[in-house]
């Protein structure tokens, strides 16, 4: 081989690669660097940080924003979350919905737009994620990260061979250690994911919580679809939420599912069972999800449109129902805003002394009408003392 | 700090070693290979380990 052509192959490899991963590196650094812009409500009382509540969280990326809006009348107290699993963005969506729009008029409400911002910086190999998701509005374009159901592996590694829950005992997928919505109630000497849920427990405690709300979507290809998963404390409120909902609001109906004793780690059931609080999970469908789909992209995960879906769906594989209207990002994040707002009125009328009122959140009707972009404020021209980032 | 958690940190420290490790390795078989097809091969593997040192990725 001719020494100098070998060179040449080598300077020519070595510039391409060096370009390629350049391009790459820069990708990966902005997406896991972004910073999500909020624009709090005027009616805001106090913004603190998860690691106000307890120090095993502290300097870690899941050091999250927690949003208060306290009356300063007595009444009870609810906690909603989005961001648990950071590919599902009308958990965050709705969380944000809250953040910029709520006031509170009796008792408190808290929010935590990203229960787990690690999982937001990563993306699920393989599977060609988008890295970011965007809902044009009147100012312009507003962006979140896309990620995973997983922390990233940068900020929690390795994971063990088995995955043992605590305090249950119970083994479960290894994982599913980096999964929030796997190690409830939380650690204080664990992994990255069990400290946030362990802070998140000591906030439950310091703020007298009285009802948890967890945003999720999943699969139609799922069973568990559509549907608030409840704590046993909860029975009541989310029968009558689901009845109200399915009858009054909903096109396609929401269910009601009691938590499984049997099985850990779920905010449904170890809030409930470690807390003073009744714990609540509600679903929404998310076609991007299905291991059927096709194209996946921003233009999927935001419409919710899918040819191969909907085919599954006429073979009768599904557990929700899907046309081609799709499952837009509207219809879904108004779905979780309505329930969480249904959820606090029929806790009113079962627990009088957990009174919440809350003014100033778009009806499902309204979101479905107008869509969500008014409700999502401009950054830019807001007083920079009501921004905020996640 | 729990046992977990030590045992994960010194796991953590060893793999980037570990992954330093690697990397320089196949840097030396990129200088040191006379295959013209090893060139490029050597060159694309050496992408995550460097993303990984980085942590990039």
């Amino acid at each position: 081989m001719d020494k100098k052509k070998l060179n040449a192959v080598k300077a020519i490899s070595l510039a391409v690669v060096v370009f390629a991963m350049s391009v790459a590196g820069c990708l990966f650094y902005e997406h896991r660097n972004y910073k999500e812009p909020v624009v709090v409500s005027e009616y805001i009382t106090e913004v603190k940080k998860l690691s106000d509540y307890s120090d095993v969280i502290k300097g870690t990326v899941n050091d999250c924003n927690v949003y208060i809006f306290d009356s300063g009348i007595e009444g009870g107290c609810m906690l909603i979350w989005g961001g648990t699993h950071a590919e599902e963005p009308a958990g965050v969506m709705a969380a944000n919905i809250f953040t910029e729009n709520l006031k509170v008029t009796q008792g408190k409400v808290i929010i935590i737009d990203r229960e787990n911002t690690s999982a937001s910086t990563n993306t699920r190999v393989g599977e060609a994620y988008p890295r970011f998701f965007t809902y044009e509005t009147d100012w312009g374009t507003k962006v979140w990260r896309y990620g995973d159901r997983h922390a990233n592996q940068l900020d929690s590694w390795p994971d063990p061979e088995v995955y043992i829950h605590y305090p249950s005992g119970q083994t479960l997928a290894n994982v599913d250690i980096r999964n929030t919505n796997r190690n409830w109630p939380g650690k204080a000497d664990g992994l990255l994911t069990e400290r946030t849920n362990y802070a998140i427990m000591q906030l439950i405690d310091a703020e007298g919580v009285d009802m948890t709300l967890d945003f999720h979507e999943a699969e139609l290809e799922y069973t568990v679809e559509n549907t608030i998963v409840v704590h046993e404390k909860g029975n009541e409120v989310a029968a009558m939420t689901s009845m109200l909902l399915t009858s009054q609001t909903f096109d396609v109906a929401i269910g009601m599912e009691f938590s499984p004793v049997a099985l850990h780690g779920l905010s449904h059931r170890e809030i409930g069972d470690y807390s003073d609080a009744a714990s609540y999970l509600v679903e929404v469908a998310e076609p991007m999800l299905d291991r059927i789909r096709g194209i996946t992209d921003e233009e999927l995960l935001m419409s919710g449109k899918d040819i191969f879906v909907i085919k599954a769906g006429e073979h009768g594989l599904l557990y929700a129902p899907i046309d081609e209207e799709g499952w837009p990002i509207e219809k879904r994040v108004a779905r979780h805003v309505a329930t969480a707002t249904t959820l606090m009125e029929v806790n009113n009328t079962v627990h009088p002394d957990q009174t919440i009122l809350i003014e100033n959140i778009p009806t499902y009707d309204e979101m479905m009408e107008e869509g969500l972009g008014s409700y999502f404020h401009n950054p830019d021209t807001a007083p920079a003392e009501r921004v905020y980032y996640d | 700090m729990s046992i977990l958690v030590c045992i994960n940190l010194i796991f953590t420290i060893c793999t980037y070693a570990v992954t330093l490790f690697f990397l320089i390795a196949i840097i030396r078989a990129f200088i040191d290979t006379k295959n013209i097809q090893e060139a490029p091969v050597y060159c694309m593997i050496m992408i995550p380990f460097i993303l990984r040192l980085l942590r990039l990725k």
